[in-house]
């Protein structure tokens, strides 16, 4: 049972050390959440 | 009785006016349609406008609305030049009212449009039709050549979509050297009228414009996730009975794909072949209407984006107001067309946006105008 434990404690925590490594070192940025639209001017639309 | 236009010189806009508006069906969009009116800058507003509608109750909200538009002119202007004069047309025979009017904008139901609209030529008046009917659509475009025997414009599919869509698709088509797929979506409806075009669209067999020949595809069908401006967002839009590709084919025939769309739900889709359950809404925006162009541009394909979310009922009365205006001042060639066929999408989109329709672009790339 103590040996059960000691492996779901090493399990989480090496989850977790990867989990921070990837979230800390990782190149990917964050995801666009929102935007994207402009509104267009008048200087677009007739060139003013 | 005599065209007041044999009589007349239609003015230029910006120039003091005196033209006559006829407005054929004051539901949800006709009654926004004569606030857009009522709402132009004074030196082009109407100095008439013909109100025509089967049900008496919304013509008497109409003349209220003129009154009171009226009213607060009258506090601005010391002179009467700001206001407007209001007459009435027969339900079942408008021609009378066609005869003393420059211009008629019909938004009465699909389906009674082709014969006001050979009423209104026949009178000598331009028209501008926000039907959004594929087949109605048809019936108008084939009027061309009545159109053009009595020198007068026929502005077919003047509404949100399409029409605005049609400026959009123009304004992008434009910045391309050349045209190889236009994708429309639209969310939204306007009164209850437009509500059950919705739902009769979406049980009704489309046509898309693929590899130079028109394809029939099944309403309902075709899922595909359209991205809108906020506050409508991501929504699923599937084919349906939409006349936009009908009219953008005829100014981009070269495209390989011209497609439309329609949002919809799980619900909307299963309904969709029964009667509608529950009265339509009174007015059921808000909405949005995207296009989504694909070509070449100095040598490389790109995609551009563009959309409007807005009421369809005030986007599309703004849109034939603009349309109107604009054949009055002689920016539309004789004959029918869609907005589509305007060389100056520029022009009337800016003058949308002084109406309050704010236009999207997706990215940051911008624009050079080759219409101003």
């Amino acid at each position: 049972m103590l040996m059960l434990a000691r492996r779901v404690v090493a399990a989480l925590g090496f989850a977790g050390m990867t989990a921070a490594l990837f979230r800390l070192r990782g190149q990917g940025g964050v995801a666009q959440q929102q935007g994207g639209w402009r509104e267009l001017t008048d200087a677009e639309l007739v060139g003013r | 009785m005599p065209s007041s236009l044999d009589a007349e010189v239609i003015p230029l806009r910006g120039e003091p006016v005196g033209y006559s508006v006829a407005v054929v069906g004051l539901g949800t969009t006709g009654a926004h349609v004569v606030k857009q009116l009522l709402a132009t800058e004074p030196d082009s507003r109407p100095a008439r406008i013909g109100l025509v509608d089967k049900r008496p109750e919304r013509t008497s909200a109409a003349i209220a609305a003129v009154r009171t538009a009226n009213t607060a002119a009258g506090s601005r202007h010391r002179d009467d030049t700001a206001q407007v004069a209001v007459t009435t047309g027969r339900p079942h025979d408008p021609a009378d009212l066609f005869h003393t009017s420059n211009v008629a904008i019909l938004a009465s139901d699909c389906g009674t449009h082709a014969a006001l609209a050979i009423d209104a030529l026949r009178s000598g008046c331009h028209v501008v039709s926000m039907s959004d009917n594929p087949d109605e659509i048809d019936d108008l475009l084939a009027l061309d050549s009545l159109a053009r025997h009595h020198e007068r414009s026929l502005v077919v599919g003047a509404g949100m979509v399409p029409g605005l869509s049609c400026l959009l698709a123009r304004f992008a088509g434009d910045q391309m050297d050349s045209v190889h797929a236009i994708n429309v979506a639209k969310a939204g409806t306007a009164g209850p009228a437009c509500a059950r075009q919705h739902h009769r669209a979406l049980k009704s067999t489309g046509r898309d414009w693929v590899g130079h020949r028109w394809e029939y595809r099944r309403g309902g069908s075709g899922r595909d996730l359209a991205w809108f401006p906020e506050p409508i967002g991501p929504r699923d839009c599937y084919r349906g009975a939409l006349p936009s590709p009908i009219l953008l084919q005829r100014q981009y025939p070269d495209a390989r794909r011209i497609s439309a769309r329609v949002s919809a739900t799980r619900r909307d889709r299963f309904t969709s072949r029964l009667p509608m359950l529950r009265k339509p809404h009174r007015d059921g925006g808000p909405g949005a209407a995207r296009v989504e162009v694909r070509g070449r541009r100095d040598g490389a394909i790109e995609t551009i984006v563009l959309a409007v979310a807005a009421f369809p009922s005030e986007s599309a009365a703004a849109v034939s107001v603009e349309a109107a205006l604009s054949v009055l001042a002689g920016m539309a060639p004789p004959g029918a067309q869609g907005l589509a066929a305007w060389s100056n999408p520029g022009v009337v989109l800016s003058e949308l946006r002084r109406r309050g329709v704010a236009i999207f672009a997706y990215g940051d790339d911008r624009f050079d105008s080759k219409t101003g």
